[in-house]
């Protein structure tokens, strides 16, 4: 299908240019107003710098506050699609609830009908043309400066530009058109042209994938008298249509949520363009009369269908507000959520891709995803159940009690388990490291990125241990089981405090807990070898022995560190200064060992 | 409590912020950790008390100690920056 479109597409067009001329300025009319459309919702992704994103969500907690934000930044960045975007890569990291996302998405339809007031407004009446000149010929000086800001603004200005120049072609092309051919004759009345018209304003709205352009091309044809206002009437409606299908394309690889998402746009649009049409004559009167209230004249057809295009949006949106937690019961049973594979990222996605407030958000979820994964591998690995070890209160005696032999492959594990998550995050986090991004959130990804290794080398150091554990600690084999009994304990705990960190509220919990830990760690480390010694002059333990077990305590031993540096990187204070209190307050290894002098346990 | 690595630390904290390369710290930075650790304290009181067996308790009191200095250190860190602020 998708083979045959483009050859169709650009022989249509050619063949459209050789009979009439005039085609090619509304084509290129078009074209130029899709291109500033590309163009401002790039200077408006440049110059946001994660405002929008932060808006966003805050602006979800309570639904009319969902359908203001909706409404008041696609009228703002005249681009829906952008706001639907953020929308879906914010549902599908968490950071928003269903309800909040499609209560945005319904605003979206009422900011996307102010494009139609500012056409048929200020587009039809004023020469914009001649601003749109200035306009690009100063954006493209802003466009190559550095300042991530300035060429935000270059961009948003270009992309404006190109809008007004789109919408003089336009206006240029059917007024030349219809000194030539009079399309007004290909009208049709009644409920035939109602559908009919429905059809083709959907058709080209898939074709140039936006409602808005669609819109444009309607308001100036209209203007020109080219269709009449019945027809235009209709055309709106379909580009209403239209428009859930170009969504329902851009879900198809959005995850569950995104799909929800396209699915309640669909919804939406659909039950709205369904009941203007049944009510097309009271709407239409009613239109009649608050134009006229508006002091907007009879014969004024172009502001008129702006008015039709807010009307038959709000009362969509009166519609299906009531009924929005009937709508959410549907969605979530008609798109259920699948049942999530822990091999695979569960929070990076393209969706997340472009927003770095986002990328962020999902970059610390996969982390601790990829945590959760680790420790099950960790924990498989020293023979050691993890629920019983996070349930435990006393493991020392759970490891002591733990003489089965875990079955686990260690290597297909890792391969599974932890090293798809961990390319995943290097490739998203590398991702971000481009000059685009404030350095501290680049500073503070790339830190992520560190967690993620930190992670990775303590699941690679008890892959070495896995052999001896095997051999030591399922069968009672007296000193060298305690010594690795040891091992597994102090591994253990470290992943079983970590987790109790993590579960604990952020305001509540510090990296400075992790402090005795590290500590202890470095204590046990310093005196392994004095132990170790000690057992082979008792001759508690063989020299064979001895030295595989020194061997395997250094992996343990960088395991834990790992461990805990993992763990302080990823739960460092966010508050700059706040963090700087706590770095002055730890404590390095001196002054832990100053202050535990004869209490470190040996 | 040694304090001579945590005046030597606010030293190099002092020279940073000079050169606008650390974010101030005000006293109520420090009281927001401060609140955190006498928190926690509270907790491994509370666990100590209930610890049964002598391994649980030894490490339960190095964690208490632990986090007695670090609040002996924020109370210190508190004077501190009330002397330079």
């Amino acid at each position: 299908m998708r083979s045959f479109f483009l050859p169709v597409a650009l022989g249509a067009l050619i063949l459209a240019f050789w009979l009439n001329p005039s085609v090619q300025d509304i084509a290129a009319g078009v074209a130029i107003f899709l291109f500033g459309m590309m163009m401002l919702e790039d200077g408006f992704r440049l110059l946001g710098g994660g405002v929008l994103e932060r808006i966003l969500q805050a602006s979800t907690r309570s639904t009319p506050r969902a359908v203001l934000f909706g409404a008041v930044s696609t009228a703002l960045l005249q681009s829906s699609s952008l706001v639907s975007v953020i929308t879906i890569s914010f549902l599908s990291t968490g950071l928003i609830s269903l309800i909040g996302g499609v209560g945005v998405i319904f605003g979206a339809n009422i900011g996307t009908t102010t494009g139609a007031w500012l056409v048929a407004g200020l587009g039809l009446k004023v020469n914009i043309a001649a601003f749109a000149m200035p306009m690009i010929a100063l954006s493209i000086v802003l466009v190559f400066q550095k300042v991530r800001p300035l060429r935000g603004i270059g961009y948003a200005l270009a992309g404006m530009g190109f809008l007004f120049l789109g919408i003089h072609y336009m206006k240029v092309g059917f007024d030349s058109f219809k000194d030539e051919i009079d399309l007004a004759r290909f009208a049709i009345d009644g409920v035939a042209g109602l559908v009919i018209f429905s059809l083709i304003g959907a058709v080209a709205t898939v074709v140039m994938q936006s409602s808005h352009a669609t819109m444009t091309l309607i308001i100036t044809a209209l203007a020109a008298g080219q269709i009449t206002y019945d027809n235009a009437l209709a055309l709106a409606i379909g580009a209403n249509i239209g428009t859930t299908i170009t969504a329902i394309i851009g879900a198809l690889s959005a995850n569950f949520q995104g799909k929800r998402l396209a699915l309640a746009h669909f919804v939406f649009n659909t039950l709205t363009a369904f009941v203007a049409l049944v009510l097309i004559v009271p709407l239409r009167e009613f239109v009649d009369w608050l134009s006229a209230a508006l002091g907007i004249g009879a014969a004024d057809y172009a502001l008129k269908l702006a008015v039709f295009h807010t009307v038959f949006n709000l009362l969509g949106l009166g519609l299906m507000l009531p009924a929005l937690t009937p709508l959410i019961a549907f969605l979530t049973r008609r798109i259920p959520k699948p049942r999530l594979d822990i091999s695979e990222p569960h929070f990076l996605s393209d969706a997340v891709d472009g927003f770095p407030e986002t990328l962020e958000t999902a970059l610390r979820k996969e982390l601790v995803h990829l945590y959760e994964n680790a420790a099950g591998i960790l924990l498989k690995g020293l023979n050691l159940n993890q629920q019983q070890v996070y349930d435990s209160d006393d493991i020392p005696a759970l490891v002591r009690a733990s003489r089965q032999p875990v079955e686990i492959d260690m290597d297909a594990a890792y391969e599974q388990r932890v090293k798809t998550l961990y390319a995943a995050i290097v490739d998203y986090a590398t991702h971000i490291g481009s000059d685009d991004q404030h350095p501290e959130r680049i500073e503070r990804i790339h830190a992520l990125r560190d967690v993620a290794s930190d992670i990775v080398q303590a699941v690679k150091s008890v892959k070495h241990l896995r052999k001896n554990i095997l051999h030591h600690t399922t069968t009672e084999r007296g000193a060298v089981t305690e010594i690795y009994d040891d091992l597994r304990a102090e591994i253990a705990r470290i992943v079983a405090e970590i987790r109790t960190l993590g579960q604990t509220p952020p305001e509540s919990r510090s990296a400075l807990w992790l402090d005795q830990e590290r500590a202890t760690v470095e204590d046990r480390a310093r005196h392994t070898t004095q132990k170790v010694d000690a057992l082979i002059r008792s001759r508690h333990l063989s020299a064979a022995d001895a030295t595989s077990f020194l061997n395997d305590s250094s992996y343990a031993f960088a395991a834990m560190r790992d461990l805990i540096e993992a763990a302080r990187s990823f739960y460092i204070e966010r508050d700059p200064a706040i963090a700087a209190v706590e770095h002055l307050v730890s404590l390095d290894l001196d002054e832990m060992h100053e202050t535990l002098k004869g209490d470190i346990q040996r | 409590m040694g304090l001579k690595k945590l005046t030597e630390k606010l030293a190099a904290y002092f020279e940073r912020l000079e050169t606008g390369k650390a974010q101030k710290i005000k006293p109520d930075h420090v009281h927001k950790v401060l609140d955190k650790l006498r928190a926690k304290e509270a907790e491994l009181r509370d666990k100590l008390a209930h610890a049964e067996t002598d391994e649980q308790r030894a490490r339960l009191q190095q964690k208490l100690k632990v986090t007695e200095e670090h609040i002996a250190r924020a109370e210190y860190l508190l004077t501190a920056i009330g002397r330079e602020g």
